[in-house]
């Protein structure tokens, strides 16, 4: 709380150069450790390394980016340019900014749950009392202040408070806690939430730099833009991207089909791009069917009522996410919560269920459905699969797992939880997931046995009265996913080469799924359209091996150095959601106010109630395969210093130099698994 | 953000601290009192509370409710229960084998693998005059919404291209983190503008948008007075509210008149406090093209002090003079609807829905609109594409009276065909119609005896019938649609209708021969029937 909201004259938004002459003291104080860590840091790129191996080879090098994807700005901050040169031999097929170029092989890890040696998850470490109670009564006195500033307000500010107030016979509009909330806690760090910005959202961002003068009432624009590190977007295969194989197949898509299917599916909003990708994306998850919705909170929204109903009950997690939650609730099932991932749990609550049958009446439950995530999106944590489906086996409940966060991120194959644990997702009921995240899409989709998709078809309400997903949309679902797969070259001269050529087919909604005998499995070439052409490193899976690899590194990486640095994260070693623990509100936003106005600019998300619980508020990063390794230097030398001024470190384990982190950077990642197994 | 449940995992270690907090507060508490300034602050907390007592103990209670809420385990099971039957290990054994659950879906019978398969697939683009994937042939569609002929708009799609080659396709984040793009702005703000609102919001699917816009205000206790055939979103929003409805005759102004004195009756009679009160009701109502009749249902918003929610879903876009919806056909200002819903999907051929309202409203929805605060923020290009059909729209008049002349083209064929009834306004962009008398009792017997609303109709006989003509047109080279419902599940079952949406894209003649076949259709399939 002890730092205002930027105005101009402090000097968070001047140009980075000029000197910090009327900043807070540890603004300068960051700025000066941030030189030197920058001066650092050249000096180390500057010596040689050696890097041979091409990282990706492709004919036409993008190398030099174009005038949409870089601002005219001096390479300041080491975001436009690799700190690296690329050399001769090395041909990158990404922008920079948009996706990092890194050619370094051990820079690589494969993402996958290793029976012998678990990985375990960290305990949850508690802070010391006096960061609990300095917490509370930061809110504490937030709340007066509040409460004050209300008692004055609503008497000699009536204009501003006429929502909050009954007037002209009109019950206030929003006058509970949850408003007192927004207006007094959470609006004075509001200039954390909601930043505008433009262009993609890949490894690096561009903010519309803004400031407010009436305490984040409104935000008035400067009209000036700076480019910042991205650790904040879902984007975790890196598929944001402007330009590349899938871009090149949206705008093929956008000339050939347009911008919209004009309808919902049911009522003349179906094209033949959804039956493909349907069929695509069953594939992909190795289900029999599946089906795409245009909105990943809508899939959860809309289709979880289709499944269950009056006399059913729903097990969700405590920390399911809100579209689930919206779903359940609409279904009319009773729900039951189980504490987040605790399997003891789970079970004791399934023996009671099942044996004391619905309330009142005794009568056994017509079905049981379990509700889980497979990544959770504000904890990092993994679900125990392995031992939720030796409990579905003995309890014969159904399962549904939201994949929105894991599919694409998890895996050796990027095929999610099921594959991250070498498990047959057949083994799963429903597999939900969305394409918002690693596949830079939008929409969602849910896929099960046949007989179960095509009843959501019909009785779901996506179905009836949803818009469908439109053609660009698709097309950056199947590009993304097939270059994830790899695409295997056509068999023989097989009679389905594409959609266009076959009117002969019968007119249903999708496709004939293909069995395919082992999952997971390149796709076939027949599976994408034949006007959808990648460019070869695409084509082959090599590219998206290489981001699964990238991704796995990147998050362990992040994980283990914010852990030697002492910091209390939370979640698995192997997530690429890292939430670093902040507790007190006051740190919270100047966590990120000093994050941004390093000469590096780094952007983060920070959390706090309600999203979680009251004391633990935290900053949540979302690595990507965008990063490069060196990005990730960045971020844990801004964490090291920005956590020395703010008192962060309390972790207990064994410490190690910022330096040295960098340094043994591939030792720290390998050793993840021997130091948890010991 | 993402999560909004606050988890008991530190429950245990709250204890102790809390000790110790209560331990401080009053060591803090006599070092409060010698700072100074602090009788200031002592007589502020004294008079708030004298003031308005009931205000300090709903927060007292508000704090202990959210320790209590923090200290609590969620999971805790109703063991203390009256209802509760202990159980031994072995007993919860033999019950757990016993147990066999339903089927987690039933499969579909065979009527709706019929529907299923019967569902046109649209080869290449949509439009006026799509080829259809079953029999390679191009059809006239007269099912997809493409009202003022976007679809396909070759500037729309450059500008598009033009988007996707800056900001990629997907936002990769949710508007409060990092998703928010300029160009969502930008069409926040068109669609104001075009709205003449103080500001709009932009959810990224139109379906979900009244759903989550309806408790992001309506809360339990709330009154909300609706009408009986609003569309399924907004009946699920109503769910979702928990408030309390009541619900009035479908698009019958008096009956609302009714349903608002009642209320006040009530209140009256309970001298409740005053509670936020809504009127919920369509533009255009998707069910049967029905207009409401906005001036007089402001008027009464107004005299009863009601807020109005407008889902204008249908009709932005489509009605007035440049489709800005019946605000612009009624020559209403929208700053007198409170909350304004349309579809960026319908009207303007794009993605996604919003809502316009004050700057407030607007807001508060920001924070509180699950849907907006919950999902990812819809991708730029598609946003770019609303931003240009309003501009479009804006420069365009002639667009929306050949829409016009094209209905009425259509129901005056129509209306000269027999057996059937045409439904809704003459304005509306989608014509309804359904057959004229109840089907003969011996098509299906078992749903004739189901009375919904005043008329009974047999839903399973009539959609069979109805799914002939379908069937019949799409072979003469029209493709229509049955409007699709969740059978059973509608709050109140509407009559099975063909539902035609016109478009302007297509010229007076294709439609007066479109309509024709329509025609034909009906009368070969009602005379097969007979
Ligand atoms: C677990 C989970 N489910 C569903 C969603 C909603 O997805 P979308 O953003 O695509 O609407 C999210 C997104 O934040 C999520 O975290």
């Amino acid at each position: 709380m002890a730092l205002r909201p930027s105005s101009p004259a402090s000097s968070l938004f001047s140009k980075k150069k000029q000197p910090l002459t009327t900043a807070a003291s540890y603004l300068s104080a960051v700025h000066e450790a941030d030189q030197h860590a920058r001066a650092r840091s050249i000096d180390r790129s500057s010596s040689p390394t050696p890097n041979s191996t091409p990282a990706l080879s492709l004919s036409s090098s993008v190398t030099a980016s174009s005038e949409d994807t870089v601002l005219h700005e001096d390479d300041e901050s080491g975001l436009n340019y690799p700190w690296t040169p690329p050399t001769s031999e090395q041909v990158f097929s990404t922008v920079h900014t948009e996706f990092g170029h890194c050619a370094n092989e051990s820079y690589r890890c494969v993402s996958q749950h290793d029976y012998a040696n678990p990985v375990k998850e960290k305990e949850i470490e508690e802070p010391p009392y006096y960061i609990l109670i300095t917490t509370y009564l930061s809110y504490l006195i937030l709340i007066c202040f509040g409460h004050v500033r209300d008692f004055f307000g609503k008497r000699f500010a009536k204009k501003y408070f006429t929502h909050v107030m009954s007037h002209k016979g009109y019950a206030a509009l929003n006058s509970d806690f949850d408003s007192f909330y927004t207006r007094r806690l959470k609006a004075r760090m509001d200039d954390c939430f909601s930043q505008p910005i433009t262009g993609v959202a890949g490894r690096t961002v561009v903010t519309l730099d803004r400031y407010s003068t009436d305490n984040n009432w409104t935000q008035i624009y400067t009209g000036t833009k700076t480019r910042v590190l991205n650790i904040s977007s879902y984007n975790y295969l890196g598929f944001a991207q402007a330009r590349g194989g899938c871009a090149d197949a949206v705008e093929e898509s956008i000339k050939r089909f347009g911008i919209s299917t004009c309808g919902s599916r049911l009522q003349g909003g179906t094209g033949e791009l959804h039956g493909v990708a349907e069929a695509l994306v069953a594939k992909f998850v190795g289900m029999e069917d599946a089906l795409i919705s245009s909105m990943g909170f809508a899939t959860n929204s809309t289709f979880i009522p289709a499944l269950v109903g009056k006399g059913c009950l729903v097990i969700s997690d405590e920390l399911n996410h809100a579209s689930i939650r919206t779903g359940v609730r609409q279904s009319g099932a009773q729900v039951r919560m189980f504490k987040h991932n605790d399997m003891e749990n789970l079970e004791n609550l399934l023996r009671d269920v099942i044996s004391q049958g619905q309330p009142r009446t005794h009568r056994p439950w017509r079905k049981i459905l379990i509700i889980v995530e497979g990544l959770y999106s504000m904890e990092g944590t993994l679900v125990n699969l392995p031992r939720i489906i030796e409990l579905k086996r003995k309890y014969k409940f159904y399962l549904f797992i939201d994949e929105a966060h894991s599919i694409g991120a998890l895996g050796p194959h990027g095929r999610g939880v099921c594959d991250y644990f070498g498990i047959n997702p057949r083994d799963v009921d429903v597999l939900m997931g969305t394409f918002t995240k690693s596949f830079g899409a939008a929409g969602g989709y849910i896929a099960g046995p046949k007989t179960l998709i095509d009843a959501l078809r019909l009785r779901g309400q996506s179905g009836a009265y949803a818009e469908s997903m439109p053609p660009p949309v698709l097309t950056q679902v199947m590009a993304s996913m097939a270059s994830i797969m790899g695409v295997a070259p056509p068999t023989s001269q097989s009679s389905k080469s594409g959609v266009m050529s076959t009117p002969s087919s019968t007119s249903t909604l999708r496709l004939g799924y293909i069995e395919s005998e082992e999952h997971p499995c390149p796709a076939p070439a027949s599976a994408i359209p034949s006007w959808l052409s990648l460019p070869p490193h695409l084509q082959d899976g090599s590219e998206g091996r290489t981001r699964l690899r990238r991704l796995a590194f990147n998050s362990r990486y992040l994980h283990a150095g914010l852990s030697k640095l002492g910091f209390i994260t939370y979640g698995h070693p192997f997530s690429p959601i890292v939430p670093l623990l902040i507790f007190n509100p006051g740190k919270m936003s100047m966590f990120a106010r000093m994050m941004r106005a390093r000469s590096t600019p780094i952007v983060v998300v920070v959390v706090a109630y309600p999203a979680t619980p009251l004391v633990t508020s935290r900053v949540r990063f979302c690595v990507s395969a965008a990063h490069t390794k060196e990005d990730i230097d960045v971020v844990l030398r801004a964490c090291d210093e920005i956590g020395d001024v703010l008192d962060l470190k309390h972790s207990h384990g064994e410490r190690w130099a910022v330096d040295e982190i960098c340094k043994r950077s591939v030792e720290l990642v390998e050793g993840v698994a021997a130091v948890q197994a010991a | 953000m993402e999560n909004a449940l606050p988890s008991s995992s530190v429950s245990s270690t709250l204890e102790p601290v809390l000790a110790l907090l209560a331990y401080s507060l009053t060591k803090l508490e006599t070092g409060f009192y010698q700072i100074p300034g602090s009788a200031v602050v002592a007589r502020y907390v004294k008079s708030s509370h004298q003031n308005d007592p009931g205000r300090t103990i709903l927060e007292v209670i508000l704090i202990i409710f959210a320790i209590r809420t923090l200290l609590q385990s969620r999971t805790r099971s109703d063991r203390g229960g009256k209802h509760y039957i202990q159980f031994g290990d072995k007993e919860v054994d033999e019950l757990v084998d016993e147990w066999t659950p339903e089927p987690l879906a039933q499969p579909l019978t065979e009527w709706e693998q019929k529907e299923l398969a019967s569902i046109p697939v649209i080869a290449g683009p949509n439009g006026p005059k799509p080829k259809l994937v079953s029999t390679g042939k191009t059809v006239t569609n007269l099912a997809s919404y493409n009202f003022t002929g976007l679809a396909g708009n070759e500037h729309i799609k450059e500008r598009a291209v033009d988007t996707l080659r800056k900001y990629g396709l997907g936002s990769c984040g949710p508007p409060g983190f990092y998703g928010t793009i300029d160009v969502h702005m930008d069409l926040e703000k068109d669609i104001a503008e075009f709205l003449g609102a103080e500001a709009a919001i932009l959810y990224s699917q139109g379906y979900s948008t009244v759903s989550s816009v309806i408790p992001a205000f309506c809360k339990r206790g709330d009154i909300i007075v609706a009408d009986r055939g609003v569309n399924y979103a907004i009946q699920k929003g109503i769910q979702l509210s928990r408030s309390t409805v009541r619900w009035f005759d479908h698009n019958d102004l008096r009956s609302l008149e009714d349903a608002l004195q009642a209320v006040e009756r009530d209140r009256k009679k309970r001298k409740g406090p005053l509670t936020r009160r809504f009127i919920i009701t369509e533009g255009i109502f998707e069910r049967d093209g029905e207009m409401v009749d906005l001036p007089k249902i402001i008027e009464l918003k107004n005299k009863y002090k009601y807020r109005l929610i407008l889902d204008e879903s249908i009709s932005f876009g489509t009605v007035g003079r440049t489709g800005r919806g019946l605000t612009e056909l009624y020559n209403v200002p929208a700053s007198q609807i409170d909350m304004l819903v349309g579809s960026v999907a319908n009207g303007l051929c794009s993605s996604g829905g919003f809502c316009a309202g004050s700057t407030i409203v607007v807001e508060h929805q920001r924070i509180n609109g699950t849907s907006f605060v919950f999902s990812a923020s819809m991708p730029a290009l598609l946003a770019v594409s609303g931003s240009e059909a309003i501009t479009y729209l804006r420069n365009t008049p002639s667009t929306l009276s050949a829409l016009q002349e094209n209905i009425r083209a259509l129901r005056a064929v129509l209306e000269k065909t027999e057996g059937i009834a045409i439904l809704g306004h003459r304005a509306s962009p989608i014509v309804h119609f359904s057959l004229r008398s109840v089907a003969p009792a011996s098509l299906s017997p078992a749903s004739a005896a189901t009375p919904a609303g005043k008329e009974s109709f047999d839903v399973d006989g009539e959609e069979r019938i109805l799914q002939e003509i379908v069937e019949d047109a799409l072979a003469n080279g029209v493709m229509l649609t049955r409007a699709k419902y969740l059978r059973k599940q509608e709050m109140f079952e509407p009559r099975p209708t063909i539902r035609i949406a016109m478009t302007s894209a297509l010229t007076r003649k294709e439609v007066e021969k479109a309509a024709g076949v329509v025609k034909a259709s009906i009368a070969r399939v009602l005379s097969r029937r007979r």
